[in-house]
């Protein structure tokens, strides 16, 4: 699943290489998010989950903006990350847009999910090993992206030596003749990246990119990540479990709980004043390394599986502030200025 | 088709129409008729008590085949991934040997020893058969060694007789019952072709691969029934376990999702 | 390098004061490459120590030869004063083995055998340890282990399969406890769970610790997790240990550079990518 995006759809367009060119990209103004997501909600058959996937869910990024998507597993945050590429379960069934620069994934047909994803949209997933073919070199890897687009195999091994120097990779020439198996996995990451970049994408998905890597190498790779963004205006999509992480690098951030969006706001005050219990809980059970922090305090109970359907708010049964009302009624997503949070006492100064 | 197949073979005395080696030399070669469903042969017996007979010595020998060589190929594959080094190495190379030799060739080799009956053929496939199960037990047994539920044994002070026992050995059956399905399958179109070319079950006894045998002479006669019936009935009886082994496989691959 | 190699049985009755656990010049090779170094520390009876490293600093490899999953190429692992065998040659002695050192393992979803309810999987484990107890002694100390980890009547019930990753690592825990061990040595053993999850565990360990006295040996990459639930650690780096010292301390005035390096990788609010990288290269020279 994992290596469909970057490689297997590009090799399969090889003979309708030049028609690449964005075919639906409307004139979209400027004020238009790069990304906008609106009520999407994703059900599977009754059969195999009681509760919608994603419920209504709705987010934007602008081009150059960094947007955190925080959840734990379960929440939908992966699920709502590849709906952009179109990748989705193949018995789901959805409501809602996802639009590209104006054009609505949901709709797009084979060829134009080839296009987009060929074009605009790259992402870079949690697994660098399950994204690359082990059998073949980096070079082969990178240039078959590019060889798609047109170019001639000197041109696309220049550009794919280009690309590895500015993901970090000190000897790029070396590198594009190697194995996968020849690179640790942070390297990798920086080959998967560069693999990204090959279509100059407007927007960068990143499903987890670090978590499969050591501390100091997940600095690294989101300190290129972040270097890249800035040099070419790339919207990013930064899916993370990592709270601590999403506060350091992002502009604004939704938290995910059971398939909502129950609260995002600016990073900044996020961290300082979350809104929704969720988010309070879910930053007071996450350890410190600051030496006079509070010891972790976990939240009761566990995540809401995908096979119980609560009827009211989803994170009722966990949280110390519920009411009889929070059980019987969901609560809607209300927007304040920067702040927007699901919880039907979010007005009450329940959290400090 | 698998349930009908093994009811036909165990009540075949009940359901038999007609002793199986009756002859009827005046109703040779016989078409279909209510009295003969499905005609009869040359010596004018009765082709569908015959098919019904026949199941019993068809499903009776690639039985013990299989199950011996499942046993015996679950033993040596376990050992083998479980102690490794010069264990593993020699049970590895003695299954290799075993696989260069083909079975039908070992077969024949048996009959020539033993001399010709259902004995002789069946101890060699079960020969045979054994170094495929061991060599699939012993690659899955070496995965599922490397597991930490099997390492947890280890380090709660468990023997290896009872880690294998008691959580190797049952979490990687289902696996090499599917193999096995599909291996009664393909032990049972041998062991008819053996039948067939007169190394195994013995004529007159009532024998898919006999019958076939027996069948081509009508053949010759443009009377087709006589040795089409047995063929369909061992293709049928491939392909249902075939379908049985893939069935357990998929059942597995969801399970551990 | 190797100090010093203890003959198997260097038992020493006298010395009972000392640490619970020993370990020293401990080395293991694979291939041509050094996986674990001349590693030494000790564990006192109910203290909590930290190994902490990156992928590739021998920390599994480290736990992996206390409990006799992997042979130590050199080096001694004492507990109480007793020289762990290599290979326990009978069931004596492996049922010692296993009443020393206990381990729960990084992977919920792999460490419980799928065919084996709740129950049974804990129950197995006081008929092979605790035979004397009886079948109404053992379903008491089953349902003393359960309640201790949080777990009910329902779960007991229920085979792997059924079970979330916390409520799966607390029947991992349980199981581990079954066998009355005097260590337990924790490897990854909160990384796969969520956050949320994961505190509860925390929680749950610190409250055993307190209840059992019982040491724990904390595998973790997460230097905020080891300094919540460790009184003292030890950081490995490439198979060998580059600092170590109580647990506070090491943290809030790091002095090898590596360690000064994984704190700054944490993520908090002056968190500098860039300055993370050149420090990670300015290690990487120094070390070349």
């Amino acid at each position: 699943m994992a290596e469909t995006t970057t490689s297997t759809d590009m090799s399969k367009g090889k003979n309708k290489s030049t028609a690449a060119s964005s075919p639906a990209a409307g004139p979209g103004g400027s004020a238009e998010p790069l990304l906008d997501i609106q009520g999407l909600t994703l059900r599977l058959p009754a059969s195999a989950a009681a509760r919608p996937i994603l419920d209504g869910i709705g987010l934007h990024v602008g081009r150059g903006e960094t947007v955190g998507l925080v959840g734990e597993s379960g929440s939908g945050k992966s699920v709502a990350c590849r709906s952009v590429l179109g990748l989705l379960p193949r018995t789901a069934e959805t409501e809602g847009a996802v639009r590209v620069n104006g054009t609505d994934v949901l709709g797009l047909d084979k060829q134009g999910l080839r296009d987009m994803r060929r074009n605009k949209v790259a992402m870079v997933f949690q697994d660098p090993r399950a994204s690359v073919n082990p059998m073949r070199r980096v070079g082969a890897f990178l240039t078959e992206g590019l060889r798609v687009r047109g170019l001639s195999k000197a041109d696309a091994l220049a550009r794919a030596e280009q690309l590895l120097e500015e993901v970090g990779i000190r000897d790029p020439k070396g590198a594009l003749r190697k194995f996968p198996h020849q690179f640790s996995g942070g390297m990798l990451q920086r080959v998967v990246i560069a693999a990204a970049l090959t279509g100059d994408p407007e927007l960068l998905l990143a499903d987890e990119p670090t978590t499969a890597l050591d501390v100091t190498t997940q600095a690294e790779v989101v300190g290129i990540l972040q270097r890249l963004q800035a040099r070419h205006g790339t919207g990013m999509l930064f899916v993370t479990h990592d709270l601590e992480l999403a506060a350091a690098i992002c502009d604004r951030i939704y938290v995910m709980y059971a398939g909502r969006i129950v609260e995002s706001q600016p990073a900044a005050d996020l961290f300082a004043r979350p809104r929704h219990p969720y988010t309070a809980g879910l930053l007071a059970s996450t350890p410190r390394l600051d030496p006079d922090a509070e010891p972790p305090k976990p939240i009761p109970g566990r995540p809401v599986s995908l096979a119980e359907a609560p009827t009211g708010c989803a994170f009722a049964d966990r949280c110390a502030f519920a009411e009889d009302r929070c059980r019987a009624e969901a609560p809607p997503l209300v927007t304040q200025g920067a702040v927007s949070v699901a919880c039907l006492r979010a007005d009450e100064g329940i959290l400090p | 088709m698998l349930v009908l197949l093994v009811l036909a073979a165990v009540f075949a005395p009940l359901i038999a129409p007609y002793d199986p080696n009756e002859i009827n030399l005046k109703n040779s070669l016989a078409g279909s008729s209510p009295d003969h469903w499905l005609g009869t042969d040359q010596s004018g017996r009765d082709l569908f008590s015959r098919l019904l007979y026949g199941a019993r010595t068809g499903l009776l020998g690639p039985l013990a085949v299989v199950g011996v060589s499942t046993i015996l190929g679950i033993a040596m594959g376990v050992v083998a991934a479980w102690r490794g080094g010069w264990v593993d190495s020699l049970l590895s190379r003695s299954m290799d040997l075993l696989f260069a030799f083909p079975a039908m060739l070992l077969a024949i080799l048996c009959v020539a020893v033993f001399g010709a009956g259902m004995t002789a053929p069946v101890i060699a496939m079960m020969i045979a058969y054994t170094p495929y199960v061991g060599r699939l037990v012993r690659s899955i047994a070496r995965q599922e060694q490397a597991r930490p539920y099997i390492e947890s044994y280890k380090v709660q002070g468990w023997s290896g007789w009872a880690i294998c026992t008691r959580h190797l050995i049952p979490n990687i059956t289902p696996t090499v019952l599917a193999q096995s399905a599909i291996n009664f399958g393909y032990a049972l179109a041998e062991l008819a072709g053996l039948s067939f070319l007169g190394f195994g079950v013995q004529a007159p006894t009532a024998d898919w691969g006999v019958m076939v045998n027996e069948g081509q002479s009508p053949l010759l006669k443009d009377v087709l029934m006589p040795a089409l019936a047995p063929a369909t009935a061992i293709m049928l009886a491939v392909v249902a376990f075939g379908i049985v082994g893939e069935g357990i496989a998929d059942r597995i691959a969801k399970r551990e999702k | 390098m190797t100090k010093e190699k203890i003959p198997a049985q260097a038992s020493d009755p006298g010395e009972t004061a000392g640490p619970l656990l020993e370990v020293a010049g401990l080395c293991r090779t694979f291939g041509d490459h050094k996986a674990v170094d001349d590693v030494a520390f000790t564990l006192a009876a109910g203290g909590s120590l930290g190994i902490v490293g990156e992928s590739g600093s021998g920390k599994t490899t480290t736990a992996r030869m206390l409990v006799g999953l992997e042979t130590p190429d050199a080096g001694s692992i004492r507990v109480a004063g007793h020289e762990r065998a290599r290979q326990p040659r009978n069931r004596a002695e492996r049922l010692r083995r296993a009443r020393e050192i206990q381990m729960v393992f990084q992977d919920p979803y792999l460490s419980l055998d799928p065919r084996i309810t709740v129950r049974d999987s804990i129950g197995e484990v006081l008929r092979l340890h605790a035979p004397e107890l009886g079948k109404t002694g053992r379903a008491e100390r089953l349902a003393e282990l359960l309640d201790q980890v949080g777990l009910g009547a329902r779960e007991a019930g229920a085979v792997p399969r059924r079970l979330s990753g916390g409520q799966r690592q607390r029947v991992a825990i349980a199981r581990a406890l079954a066998a009355s061990p005097k260590v337990l040595i924790l490897d990854e053993a909160v990384a796969a769970l969520d956050v949320s999850i994961q505190a509860q565990i925390l929680d749950l360990l610190v409250r055993i610790r307190r209840e059992e006295g019982i040491a724990y040996l904390f595998v973790s990459h997460d230097l905020a997790v080891v300094k919540h639930i460790t009184d003292d650690v030890v950081v490995l780096r490439n198979g060998r240990i580059v600092e170590a010292g109580r647990t506070a301390e090491v943290l809030a005035n790091p002095q090898h550079p590596y360690t000064r390096l994984l704190i700054d990788s944490v993520p908090s609010e002056d968190w500098d990518p860039d300055r993370i990288a050149e420090s990670r290269r300015a290690l990487a020279a120094l070390e070349a």
